[in-house]
């Protein structure tokens, strides 16, 4: 493991910024730390043997793709993980600075399995710290490309703070090319009675993407996250919901499609620390060829966090003898009067539900085509706006076409 | 005039156990059949067979539909010749919208038949008018196909898609079972509604209340893998009274 060190973290290549400190606290824990290797309980089913043969060189001079979306927004772009004011724009009520190091100095990560946070924290080229100060009238679009000739590792690092009572809806529209590492961290703070609606759409291609999503969320607040993730080579999302506050809520809802040469990975955490906060979370994976799918769902109900509630629930599907998917939905509770339940499913296309459908006349590649939307489509069925939810289903159909 | 369904000498197999052993039947145009027999005749297995179930495997004698033999013929291709199979237990769809199902089904029935797409106002004018009749709530369109039905629903949602399809030949497989009597009388209907002289059906059921509002031209009695009586209405009547004992008897 010591070569991936080597690759993305050699001693000598800290930058020399007022971050120095921070940068080099992270190094000291990276290197006595590690990266995840197999006996990495978080990593079980995820090796990094990919990067390990990758050598990270620039971030290349090519043009990167430009997102064209069906709706009105509001866009900042992130080229090859830097963020782009030439290409972006700043609706009124949202600011974009450099984050101060102060934010920085305080921040905390586990052991061996946080490694790409500390790696992060150690390498970041840019922090941005995004304020979402007001309700916004169009969805603010995160645009992260990179461009074909793209074989660096980046290290984006994006915090992203609504005030009370703002409401955002945020699109991370992701389309990564070329062989690097795109490692993003994203820490999210929701103040009471904030809204904020999370979409991320995800289309890699050898690219390995590692990203970490913390969300704090205070009272009364709201958080919904929806997914729909085409893969990459290497794909491995984080994401963290701490309920900090009576009256907040969370949802986490996604859909992976993977194909061969495509692996990903969801660890999801919701974390119940106080009584009164709600959660659901429904997760689906549809494996092809030889891809790989690994779900970890994981909702914690702390002690004292009485009057609470979560359901989870993932479904699998496999469509290949050589796809693999490993799902493990997780409950830990210590409160009273909790409501949590959880359920995960895997399986193949169902013969009964092929059979009627080509009894009313469907053929036969129509109506698997009819059934794994339908399977895939339903954790994006309550997005509440009908234009972006539409927008989800249109590229869900393209891409099952595809599959 | 030729036969809507020629039935001969039929004899199918599930995993090498042969269910139906010598099935003879002849449906004309406009008729409707009636199949009564005891659990285990095999009267849902002949209902497959016709559909073209895998693992319903042919063993011997043949399947005669509007001319066509039915053996070679994918599920698609006897749905798009105007073969309907309403099912005893409907399957549940998650995730595909009612409305988008029978619309892809009826367009690709078309689209097989060279008939050109039908346009979206048109399909939902006849399908909202067949809820209607069958006193459907119009919302089920938009929920996943047959999720969280009722029971009696889901029944009453087969007798739509047949009135949206408007097969040739409709085979009804214990359409009435597990039915209260106003869905019942619903069902005969949305039945008796598509009856207009060239269309046949078959209806397979156990009891004889649904056929006291359909009138069949013909009733027979499956037991063991055969028919084994054929009779009028009148036939129904015993077998109501009766049971199915007189046929042990007779057999033996």
């Amino acid at each position: 493991m010591s070569a991936l060190i080597d690759q993305l973290a050699p001693e000598s290549g800290l930058p020399d910024d007022s971050h120095a400190e921070v940068r080099r606290r992270a190094q000291a824990r990276l290197m006595s730390q590690g990266f995840p290797d197999p006996k990495t309980e978080a990593w079980k089913y995820t090796s990094l043997r990919v990067l390990e043969k990758r050598e990270f060189q620039g971030i290349g001079q090519q043009a990167v793709p430009r997102c064209a979306l069906p709706f009105a927004a509001d866009v900042l772009a992130f080229d090859n993980g830097q963020y782009n004011p030439d290409a972006s724009t700043l609706p009124d009520g949202v600011r974009l600075e450099p984050l101060d190091a102060q934010s920085l100095e305080t921040l905390d990560y586990a052991g061996r399995e946080d490694a790409f946070a500390w790696l992060n924290l150690a390498r970041f080229e840019q922090a941005w710290k995004l304020s979402i100060d007001a309700p916004l009238a169009r969805p603010l679009v995160l645009a992260f490309a990179t461009s074909d000739d793209f074989s660096g590792a980046v290290h984006p690092r994006l915090h992203i703070e609504l005030a009370a009572n703002a409401s955002a809806t945020l699109v991370e529209w992701q389309h990564g090319q070329g062989e690097g590492l795109v490692n993003l961290v994203e820490q999210i703070h929701l103040n009471p009675n904030a809204r904020l609606h999370h979409l991320v759409q995800r289309q890699h291609g050898e690219l390995a993407w590692v990203q970490r999503t913390d969300v704090s969320i205070e009272r009364d607040a709201d958080y919904r996250f929806h997914a729909l993730d085409g893969g990459g080579r290497l794909v491995r999302q984080d994401l963290r919901l701490d309920l900090l506050q009576a009256g907040a809520h969370g949802e986490i809802d996604g859909v992976a499609l993977l194909d061969s040469r495509q692996h990903v990975d969801y660890h999801t955490a919701i974390n119940h620390q106080v009584g009164h906060t709600t959660s659901r979370e429904s997760f689906r994976m549809m494996a092809d060829g030889t891809g790989v799918g690994v779900f970890n769902g994981r909702i914690y109900i702390a002690r004292g966090a009485d009057d609470s509630h979560s359901d989870l629930n993932t479904g699998n599907l496999l469509l290949s003898d050589s796809a693999r998917i490993n799902t493990k939905p997780e409950l830990e509770i210590y409160a009273e009067d909790v409501t949590a339940s959880h359920g995960a499913t895997i399986g193949q296309l169902e013969d009964s539900a092929l059979f009627y459908l080509r009894t009313r006349g469907i053929p036969t590649q129509e109506a698997m085509a009819l059934l794994k939307f339908g399977f895939a489509a339903e954790p994006l069925e309550n997005i509440e706006n009908d234009t972006l939810r539409d927008w989800l289903m249109v590229l869900l159909n393209e891409h099952l076409g595809s599959f | 005039m030729n036969d809507m369904l020629k039935i001969s000498q039929l004899k199918v197999a599930i995993d090498d156990k042969e269910i139906l052993k010598g099935l003879d039947l002849e449906v004309g145009p406009g008729e409707l059949h009636a199949i009564m027999g005891p659990n285990g005749s095999g009267k849902s297995t002949l209902g497959y067979a016709l559909a073209g179930r895998d693992g319903y495997d042919i063993t011997g004698g043949s399947i005669e539909f509007d001319g066509q033999d039915l053996a070679d013929m994918e599920p698609e291709e006897r749905a798009a010749a105007g073969l309907f199979l309403a099912f005893q237990y409907p399957v549940e769809i998650p995730g595909v919208n009612n409305a988008y199902f029978l619309r892809s089904a009826l367009n690709a029935q078309r689209k097989a038949r060279g008939v050109e797409e039908i346009d979206g106002m048109t399909f939902l004018k006849s399908v909202r008018e067949s809820l209607k009749q069958l006193k459907m709530d119009e919302a089920l369109l938009k929920r996943a196909v047959n999720e969280g039905f009722s029971g009696g629903e889901k029944k009453r949602n087969e007798i739509v898609q047949m009135a949206v399809l408007q097969p040739k030949l409709a085979v009804l497989d214990e359409t009435d079972s597990g039915l209260d009597i106003d869905a019942l009388k619903l069902v005969a209907e949305g039945i008796n509604r598509l009856r207009d002289g060239k269309r046949s059906f078959v209806v397979i059921t156990h009891y004889q209340r649904l056929l006291d509002y359909l009138n069949p031209d013909h009733v027979h009695v499956l037991s063991g893998g055969r028919i084994v009586e054929s009779g009028g209405e009148e036939l129904a009547r015993r077998l109501e009274a009766e049971g199915y004992g007189f046929l042990e008897e007779s057999a033996a």
